[in-house]
């Protein structure tokens, strides 16, 4: 009846779609993002930070974590290797995640929750007891979602062991299965073989996927990621004479605008009970992504921008402005492209103590690209090398793809090398979670579970055999 | 349904509102809207879909934009068949899967009747959920898809596919890990890590590295992608050749075994080797062959443009402007249907002269007749006069009857004189004519001397009975004296040659020409041999002839290698053996040159004889004739 064009969604025999309520969750170092499969964007998106106070429980969520209460400290359940450390939290908060806006909470028991009262007034008690523990196994959140989790190309065999046994004893889904990032990504950009780059918050890999596996030899990670670029933005302004003030919002109850260079004139807030450093830091966190965002360029190419010509063009081109919340701006010039070439040359970085680990030439990006290519089949390389799928929040940096595009031909002049990079920036973010949201609502993909019975049958272990 | 006023309308009463007689509830409200009706008519130009007011702006003008109602008869109409289709959670299992894994998805509640049924049957199996039915959703089982892996027995194994290199556990493993990434050898050889102490029984794991350093196979060997394709392709190939044997197996088969048993490890790893050298040259090197391409390109194209001109140049200097006039006459006639207006045209000039005549049979014999034809239309046949049209159908009798080629035997062919074409020019000639056409050569000169040869064999200038047996005789003949001639021209030419170089030698070395002059002196001698023969006019008999010239030849051969003998007696066997003394290879020689030439031009002479010699009488004599010229321009030449 209906014509079918770009705007009509296709008929699910089509591409094979067949949706089983499946959930997708995809956790990164910055957001949890978690959804129904078949569904283009994440319906949740919750960020990976969350506060603890001294004596209460863990608070999760937007609002918790940016509300300024004293004492309270801020803390990210991921390790420094990109691999989740704190199991527990991470089982809470993704569960949040997912309760909060997919599921919602169950609803309680009939017999339980006090309307039906009029029933029970005869007295069998007994009987009630007897069903507890039926009721119990039903509280489990994710009883009729089977699930898909995504986990970073270098996960050990052992946190893969731990997602199945949180998704199987914790939640109760009755299917899952764990799928890399990378392939998910390369997924979202219909590419089942290529090599994606994805460049998050905490970590950037390069991965090399061949017909929708990971080639594990070739995976490469480095910490130049955001968190990096960010610490760069902050070893830039206290460089800067005189040193650029950062203050994040919730400091500030009014400003007065300001001539760009001068000091701030704002009225700040007083807290009685100041929270912890930890919490001011994640505040100035999002300071510095909206300075990222805004400001931020990546030197296009060609060359380094160390060099001496380019850092006169550099200085030519016109400034970008910058208004801090306290009403403190200034145009940014030549500054502005320093703070992302540690990303690709590590010897432009500025020199960080903060920085857990100081950047080493072969952390840059167009490295990491060159040892992942080394270590594919060389009759693969050119296969790969024509699909360079470019995912992550900081792959948003202002002529990130053009510096990229720039490296990549550099090292490989004779190749015919493609950059695949989402225009929009929900795919760029969220590439792996809707590749996830692909692959979980294919009919195809309903062989592939890992189901309950298997699970009971051979253990956590089965991860190892089936997700590889 | 015709309204009140109608009525009225028919009537010729007049259209007042109020009484209206008979039609009182329905008739009278549609009389209301048929009064109704005209008036929004009537406004010139109402613009639909748009609202009074918005209309009203407009003004007089029209709206620059012609504007068009959202038609709503595009979309299809909701069908409301009854109250909304309800949906359920359908509970499905899928078949590839062995665990009876139970998911669920959206599916239209089924109508009431199958579910009855279901429940009707199912009580007795399922018991507890009579409600809900378990479909079985087999539409993606297909793509549960197992690879097809060769397979071996223990003993196999022992048999035949033994190898130092590979031990059964790590072979086993081989094939393991091959099904599991169904032969994507890039994967395979990312994901392959075997270890020894792997397959060892956990109580193992506590025994020392000595345990593991003891055994046969060294602990996790680094094996390249092509050590474990050689492996595999190895093993593939020996138990296929065990399957079947090689001899029964079908093209196809026997290829997939080629392949397997014709890979080379080494050869791979060399080709991966310098594609990775290919892929990791340098800007610079890319760069130059790049512009190396370029430049080839561009030469190509400056070679082909050049070619092109060439052409064209040539084209232009060689063809003779064609006859403007006459091509273009030509031309009017190249269609299908111009010339079926030539031939019409033709007809009626044809019938008309008929007509005059009488229609007598005898000039209509040469002209064109309807069956030349293939489309002539009916009527035109009509017009024919009787006797044409009786010769005609007389004629199309024939074709009719001709389907089947009557088949005559070579002797019949003969004696009827039928001969096959694969091509007839049209039009008649005359047989004559042709003989008289191959008399004629390019130039005068040459025909004139193909004339004095033919009347030398006494071939008259008319031949009586020109048939065709008789005219492809003369083309023979005529053929082979074209031929002698040029030969002669030939020999002529390289005597001449000959006697300017021993001129010039001789006058360079007055005495290392001792040799040479007693050669040059041998040549007129043997040539003297024939014209001597004609001078007297001898009936010499051509074989003797033909035994001059190979005498001749050899006679300077034997030259050429006493010659030789002086320098390098080994090379004497051989050149005799040398039939022809065709000495062409000597290295060193005074009168190399001369001898070759004399050598070839007389092999030629003698390979044109003896092919002379086979046919008739006449060719005997062509040869004396030519001996006769050659002597003739021989003695030219040295005056
Ligand atoms: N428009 C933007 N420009 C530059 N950087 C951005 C932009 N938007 C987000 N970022 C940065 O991207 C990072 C978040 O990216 P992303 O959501 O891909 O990371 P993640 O997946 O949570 O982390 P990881 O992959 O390391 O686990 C943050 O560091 C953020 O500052
Ligand atoms: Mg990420």
């Amino acid at each position: 009846m209906n014509i079918p064009n770009a705007s009509t969604a296709p008929a699910a025999g089509e591409y094979a779609g067949d949706e089983v309520s499946a959930i997708v969750l995809d956790p990164g170092y910055t957001t949890v993002r978690a959804g129904f499969a078949g569904e283009d964007v994440p319906k949740s998106v919750c960020p990976s930070f969350y506060g603890q106070t001294a004596s209460g429980p863990y608070l999760f969520g937007e609002n918790a974590i940016h509300a300024p209460v004293g004492g309270l400290d801020i803390k990210n359940y991921w390790g420094s290797d990109g691999i989740v450390e704190d199991w527990d939290t991470a089982a809470k908060l993704w569960e949040y995640a997912i309760t909060s806006r997919l599921t919602g909470a169950r609803p309680s028991d009939p017999a339980r929750n006090g309307l039906n009262e009029g029933n029970d007034a005869n007295g069998n008690g007994e009987a009630m007891d007897v069903d507890m523990d039926a009721l119990e196994q039903n509280e489990k959140p994710l009883e009729d979602n089977p699930l898909l989790v995504t986990e970073p190309g270098w996960n050990s065999a052992k946190a893969r062991e731990k997602y199945i046994e949180i998704a199987m004893e914790d939640w109760g889904t009755p299917a899952f299965f764990l799928q890399k990032t990378g392939v998910l990504a390369a997924f979202a950009a219909g590419k089942s073989s290529g090599i994606i780059i994805d460049v998050g918050a905490s970590h950037t890999s390069v991965t090399p996927v061949l017909d929708g596996m990971v080639l594990r030899k070739g995976v490469q990670k480095s910490p130049l990621a955001g968190n990096f670029v960010s610490d760069q933005i902050r070893t830039s302004f206290k460089q800067s004479s005189p040193e650029i003030p950062l203050t994040p919002h919730y400091m500030i109850k009014s400003k007065t605008p300001v001539d760009a260079g001068t000091p701030a004139q704002a009225v700040y807030k007083t807290f009685p009970d100041p929270p912890t450093p930890s919490f001011r830091a994640n505040e100035e966190e999002r300071v510095l992504t909206e300075f990222k965002e805004s400001v931020v360029e990546v030197w296009p190419g060609p060359g380094r921008f160390t060099t001496p010509t380019n850092e006169e063009l550099a200085k030519s081109m016109p400034g970008r402005p910058f208004e801090m919340p306290d009403g403190w701006n200034q145009v940014f010039g030549m500054e502005r492209f320093r703070v992302a070439e540690g990303l690709f040359d590590a010897s432009a970085a500025l020199p960080s103590d903060t920085f857990p680990t100081p950047p080493k030439p072969d952390h840059t990006i167009p490295r990491l690209v060159q040892a992942a290519v080394q270590q594919v089949d060389a009759d693969q390389r050119p296969l790969l090398l024509s699909n360079i799928v470019v995912t992550g929040g900081s792959t948003l940096l202002y002529k990130f793809n053009e510096r990229l595009n720039y490296e990549i031909n550099a090292i490989y002049p004779s190749t015919r090398n493609k950059l695949i990079a989402p225009g929009s920036v929900v795919e760029r973010k969220y590439a792996a979670w809707i590749g996830g949201s692909i692959l979980a609502s294919l009919g195809s993909f309903h062989q592939l579970w890992i189901s309950r019975k298997e699970y009971e049958e051979h253990g956590a272990g089965i991860v190892e055999k089936r997700c590889r | 349904m015709a309204s009140g006023r109608d009525v009225r309308d028919m009537l010729g009463l007049p259209a007042a509102g109020g009484d209206a007689p008979k039609a009182a509830g329905a008739a009278g409200t549609a009389a209301q809207a048929q009064q109704k009706r005209p008036k929004p008519a009537g406004g010139s130009r109402k613009i639909q879909g748009v609202a009074r007011e918005v209309a009203a702006l407009y003004g007089e003008r029209p709206p620059p934009v012609a504007v068009y109602e959202e038609k709503k008869a595009y979309r299809a109409k909701r069908q409301s068949t009854g109250p909304a289709k309800k949906w359920i959670q359908q509970p499905f299992t899928n078949p590839a899967r062995a665990d009876g894994l139970v998911l669920k998805h959206w599916r239209r509640k089924p109508t009431t009747a199958p579910p009855v049924q279901e429940s009707e049957d199912a009580p007795m199996e399922e018991g507890d959920n009579t409600e809900t039915f378990l479909e079985s959703c087999a539409d993606y089982a297909k793509y549960d898809i197992k690879v097809d892996m060769p397979g071996f027995t223990d003993e196999e194994y022992d048999k035949y596919l033994r190898s130092d290199d590979w031990s059964r556990e790590e072979t086993d493993y081989l094939f393991e890990v091959v099904r599991d990434y169904s032969y994507r050898w890039a994967v395979i050889w990312d994901r392959y890590g075997f270890e020894p102490q792997r397959q060892l029984a956990p109580e193992n794991a506590n025994g020392d590295d000595q345990a593991l350093a003891a055994m046969p196979f060294a602990p996790s060997k680094k094996r390249t992608l092509e050590d474990l394709k050689a492996r595999f392709y190895d093993i593939s190939a020996k138990l296929m050749k065990q399957r079947i044997p090689e001899v029964n197996m079908d093209a196809d088969q026997y290829s997939t075994y080629e392949m397997l048993t014709k890979f080379d490890p080494v050869m791979e790893r060399n080709r991966k080797m310098l594609a990775t050298a290919l892929i990791n040259r340098t800007m610079d090197e890319v760069k130059e062959e790049e512009f190396l391409l370029t430049e080839l390109q561009r030469i190509n194209m400056a070679a082909n443009r050049l070619d092109a001109e060439r052409e064209e140049l040539r084209a232009r200097l060689d063809a003779p402007p064609q006859n403007q006039q006459v091509s273009a006459g030509l031309q009017a006639f190249t269609s299908s249907q111009a010339l079926h207006a030539l031939f019409q045209q033709l007809f009626q000039q044809d019938r008309s002269k008929k007509r005059a005549t009488g229609g007598g049979s005898v000039p209509g014999r040469l002209s064109l007749s309807a069956n030349d034809m293939v489309h002539t239309p009916g009527s035109a046949q009509q017009q024919l006069s009787a006797a044409n049209r009786r010769q005609s159908l007389a004629q199309n009798q024939q074709p009719a009857a001709q389907t089947p080629v009557r088949s005559l035997s070579p002797h019949q062919e003969h004696r009827f004189n039928v001969s096959t074409h694969e091509r007839l020019t049209s039009g008649v000639t005359f047989g004559s004519d042709r003989l008289l056409k191959m008399r004629q050569a390019k130039s005068n000169v040459q025909t004139g001397k193909i004339s004095q040869m033919l009347a030398a064999l006494g071939v008259a200038d008319v031949v009586p009975i020109p048939t065709s047996k008789v005219g492809e005789v003369f083309e023979q003949l005529v053929a082979k004296v074209s031929r002698l001639l040029d030969v002669r021209k030939v020999r002529e030419k390289e005597e001449g040659e000959c006697k300017v170089l021993l001129a010039m030698k001789e006058r360079r070395n007055g005495s290392g020409g001792g040799e040479e002059r007693q050669a040059k002196s041998e040549v007129p001698d043997s040539q003297e041999t024939p014209d001597i023969d004609v001078d007297g006019e001898n009936e010499e008999d051509e074989d003797d002839v033909n035994k001059n010239y190979g005498d001749d030849a050899e006679g300077e051969a034997d030259d050429n290698d006493n010659d030789n003998d002086a320098d390098n007696p080994e090379d004497d066997a051989e050149g005799e053996e040398d039939e022809g003394g065709f000495n062409v290879e000597d290295p060193d020689d005074d009168g190399d040159v001369d001898a070759e030439g004399e050598d070839e031009s007389s092999k030629q002479q003698s390979r044109a004889t003896s092919q002379g010699v086979t046919t008739a009488q006449g060719h005997k004599r062509s040869a004396s004739v030519f001996s006769q010229g050659s002597a003739q321009s021989s003695k030219r030449a040295r005056q």
